[in-house]
């Protein structure tokens, strides 16, 4: 799994994900996702593009990075999930709960 | 794209490791696309089969480095079955249920997963320790017909 991180705006904070999102790489994108929470951030986003497979542990991260976004009220968004993840969010009833954009641009724009 | 023919069973052998499951995916996302099933069924099996092995890394052999998982790939006249068989810590049946999907919390979607993926699910503990899981997909009605089966 490669994983970057970028300040795109003044706490605005973008990670990149490439390659699957399983059990043997949600530990690492845990590890460096979490901490971005502790940083002064106002909007956190999830950069999917480069994931074609996501399953219940890279879930499972993502609802453990919602929950402190929540707690913390920082915006936390995915970007650019591709038709297999997307299906993989709605199999597990959370497509609606997270803020789902088509890619990170539209996100930063809006900003 | 051309009927799939087996002679027999496959059978994988691999290491009880997270770093291996992309190859675990990789083939039944191959056979499964060759049976004939439609995007969206490939991938719900994939995660299926996917999952019930890192069930068996995280509880049947939990820090245990050497466990293996052995999964049958078998073609039948109207189904498609997988066995994954482990030599872990016997798993306790009950701990099989998923979570209220209505709870938005980590964890327990595994079961979730799996089952979605498949027709039918089943289990049993050998004497000699360990579980075996059948995970049964029933085959497209348009590609029953159109299946060889060679030496079975």
């Amino acid at each position: 799994m490669n994983i970057q991180v970028s300040e795109r705006k003044p706490s605005v904070f973008v990670v990149s994900l490439a390659g699957d999102l399983d059990m043997s790489s949600s530990p690492q994108v845990r590890k460096i996702l979490l901490p971005i929470f502790l940083k002064k951030v106002s909007h956190l986003i999830v950069d999917l593009t480069g994931v074609p497979y996501i399953d219940s542990s890279g879930i499972a991260t993502f609802v453990e990075a919602l929950q402190l976004a929540r707690k913390g009220q920082v915006r936390f968004s995915l970007a650019g999930a591709c038709k297999t993840v997307e299906s993989i969010f709605d199999l597990a009833y959370l497509r609606t709960v997270f803020e789902m954009a088509p890619d990170v641009d539209r996100l930063i724009d809006g900003e | 794209m051309d009927s799939i023919k087996l002679k027999g069973p496959v059978i994988l052998d691999i290491a009880a490791d997270p770093a291996a499951m992309f190859m675990v995916r990789a083939l039944v996302g191959k056979i499964s696309e060759r049976i004939g099933f439609g995007a969206d069924e490939v991938d719900k099996l994939v995660l299926a089969v996917d999952e019930a092995c890192t069930n068996v890394i995280r509880h049947a052999y939990g820090d245990r480095e050497d466990g293996r998982i052995i999964l049958t790939f078998t073609l039948g006249r109207d189904c498609f079955e997988i066995c994954i068989r482990d030599f872990g810590i016997g798993a306790d049946p009950e701990g099989f249920r998923g979570r209220d999907l209505n709870q938005v919390r980590p964890g327990g979607l595994g079961i979730h997963f799996i089952k979605s993926g498949v027709d039918k699910m089943e289990y049993n503990v050998p004497a000699d320790g360990g579980m075996v899981l059948k995970l049964v997909k029933f085959l497209p009605e348009q590609e029953k017909c159109k299946i060889e089966h060679t030496g079975q």
